[in-house]
């Protein structure tokens, strides 16, 4: 052979290692008790050898009990695991080697491999209003914890249940609530469906809302006020993969439900959409909706996409039908140490002229159309092993009242001008899976807004 | 309506047309190696010193025991393939590398991925990223490695176990074990 290499796997049989050892015992005895006691060169060299041989069996000896040990593990189904950024135990490469061997059907699947997967996100931050620092607040923003089962190889559940504000009682504003609880089947390796309540496919933050996986303590405006993330619908979708980068999703689910727009409260003004979500919490499903996403990934550290949502809102109930159409465009481009991102979202409800005829006088109208858009940059500007540290900015324009229906003059609400967010910051990746965050935030036309924040947020 | 009658249709595939493993070792190791007439599995030893080499250099070295299939040509050795699995999000992704004699990466495939996000690092515009890298190439995501965005914990995964396996295999080749 041109190199040595060691054949271990012949070596550690049991036969092998039990036939070193009395050898072992026999040199022992033979010999000195160790090499300073010799007095040639060579007995030196053999306690030298016999040190070495100790040590070998020893070695062979450990590497027995680790297989036995794996032979006596239990099965797949009764493994439960916890994703992490080192790769499970089952997936060593003594399981590859084990595995290379096997037929090639099964020559890719490491035995043992978890069927139940815990993970976890959360995230605390704390607010100071600049010219109002009595209203700093901190608060446990969000603790989920969720799990992914599979149940065969096809098939997998998915659960996230969600705490917000650390307590949920009668008399505080804590919520409990879940975030996903759906079953996806591969149909085919391209084709899979996922039915239950899931996140809808809109935006760059909605799938993706860890806080490990955005800049800044807050998620972004567009993307709360615009675009209700954390956004979920129950229903039916089909998912699409394909080799050329495109990812396609496109279903049907329930909608909003205008029945529940309070126009005696400053909600709907805030986050049009965010106060009359539904969330599969008895929800009206008289009107259904559409809704599809289209996003491009074939160029590394590129995303280019768009998603469309349009449903009743009415649900039968309200005077007059209505329909809430929601879509927008988004890239990310994330090329060495930039991290660039823009996203632009738009959505109108229909028929708000007879539906606000009737609310007329009322202090939060149904609007027509709001919108919203952000530019972000963010730059690794320092990393060292684990530690990374990249600083951002944000620039936000959302306006949640872009027009009204026209109700005639004197009674046709006055379109809001909408609010302009600049964000600097940095977030510091102190472990994977785990940032401290801190930014300011300065608001053009409410400058009472104006905050600064810190946060810690995990996601494993 | 138009969407409920594609879905019903796409639930009448017939289930057999699944498979998550996309490539066989044998299949990535012929592809990575195609003039190599035979594969050879050896294992890959690292003592202690070397573990703690790795570690020193960022690198969890995992585990000590390395199987490696040397690819040949007659008597002539082509490189090696390594075959490793990690886990992303949720689910392992199995892959393999396919090193030179120089210690340079010459392909990396993915051999089978589960996970509802990221399937894009099974492009081919993906893995090209790591052709040609050695082990003085930093092999980090945000760094000469880009990203998928949706699938960071895939890439990052991945990728860190790309950088271990070509730290590996320069130890190997440093102490005698593989030709330097």
């Amino acid at each position: 052979m041109p190199f040595a290499l060691l054949n271990l796997r012949r070596l550690a049989t049991p036969t092998a290692v039990a036939a070193l050892l009395p050898l072992a015992a026999a040199l022992a005895t033979l010999l000195p008790a160790n090499a300073a006691q010799a007095q040639t060169a060579i007995e030196a060299d053999l306690a030298r050898r016999l040190d070495l041989l100790a040590a070998e069996v020893q070695r062979l000896q450990a590497q027995l009990r680790e297989v036995q040990q794996q032979q006596a593990a239990p099965p797949a189904a009764a493994v439960v695991a916890v994703p992490g950024a080192a790769a499970a135990p089952a997936s060593t490469p003594a399981s590859a080697q084990a595995s290379a061997q096997a037929s090639t059907a099964a020559s890719t699947m490491p035995p043992a491999e978890p069927a139940t997967v815990l993970s976890s996100y959360g995230e605390i931050n704390l607010n100071r209003p600049r010219k109002a620092s009595q209203n700093s607040q901190a608060d446990l923003r969000r603790f989920v914890l969720g799990y992914q089962h599979r149940i065969d190889e096809q098939t997998r559940v998915v659960a996230e249940l969600e705490v917000e504000h650390a307590v949920a009682s009668a008399t505080d504003a804590g919520e409990v609530a879940l975030e996903q609880a759906y079953v996806e089947h591969q149909i085919t390796p391209t084709w899979g469906v996922r039915a239950g309540l899931f996140l809808m496919p809109m935006g760059l933050l909605n799938e993706n809302h860890e806080p490990t996986a955005f800049f800044g303590v807050e998620r972004n405006f567009v993307e709360t006020a615009i675009i209700p993330s954390t956004w979920r619908e129950g229903g039916v979708q089909a998912i699409g993969r394909f080799d050329n980068g495109l990812t396609l999703q496109a279903g049907v689910s329930t909608g909003f439900d205008l029945n529940k727009w309070d126009a005696t409260s400053t909600e709907g003004a805030e986050a049009p959409l965010r106060s009359i979500h539904q969330e599969l919490a008895l929800a009206k499903a008289r009107s259904l909706a559409l809704f599809g996403a289209l996003n491009w990934r074939g160029v590394p550290g590129l995303l280019v996409g768009a998603g469309l949502f349009s449903g009743g809102a009415g649900q039968g109930q309200t005077a007059a039908p209505s329909r809430v159409t929601l879509w927008d465009v988004h890239a990310r481009w994330t090329p060495g140490r930039w991290d660039l991102s823009a996203l632009y979202s738009r959505g109108v409800i229909g028929n708000t002229a007879v539906l606000n005829a009737r609310l007329v006088g009322s202090a939060t109208l149904i609007p027509a159309s709001f919108d919203g858009g952000y530019l972000q940059a963010g730059y690794a500007l320092w990393q060292q092993g684990r530690y990374k540290l990249t600083p951002f900015a944000r620039w936000e324009r959302f306006n949640t009242t872009r027009s009204y229906a026209d109700l005639g003059p004197g009674l046709t609400p006055t379109a809001g001008r909408g609010q302009r967010v600049a964000t600097l910051g940095a977030n510091f990746d102190l472990a994977p899976g785990v940032v401290l965050k801190a930014d300011v935030q300065r608001f053009q036309h409410n400058p009472d807004a104006d905050r600064s924040s810190v946060g810690l947020g995990w996601s494993f | 309506m138009r969407a409920m009658i594609s879905l019903s249709a796409l639930a009448l595939l017939p289930a057999s047309a699944f498979a998550v493993d996309y490539l066989s070792v044998e299949q990535a190791a012929q592809a990575m190696f195609g003039d190599a007439d035979r594969f050879e599995q050896r294992e890959l030893v690292l003592d202690a010193a070397q573990l703690q080499a790795l570690a020193a250099a960022g690198v969890a070295g995992r585990s000590a025991r390395w199987p490696v299939r040397l690819a040949w040509q007659g008597k002539r050795l082509l490189g090696l393939v390594v075959v490793d699995a990690v886990v992303g999000k949720f689910e392992l992704i199995s892959y393999a590398v396919g090193i030179g004699l120089d210690g340079s990466i010459k392909q990396v495939d993915i051999l089978s991925y589960r996970e509802s996000h990221g399937h894009e690092i099974r492009l081919p515009a993906w893995r090209r990223q790591f052709v040609g890298k050695t082990v003085a190439a930093p092999l980090r995501v945000g760094d000469d490695i880009a990203n998928i965005s949706g699938a960071t914990l895939s890439c990052s995964h991945v990728t860190d176990g790309v950088r271990r396996i070509v730290a590996v295999v320069d130890l190997a080749r440093r102490s005698g074990q593989l030709p330097a």
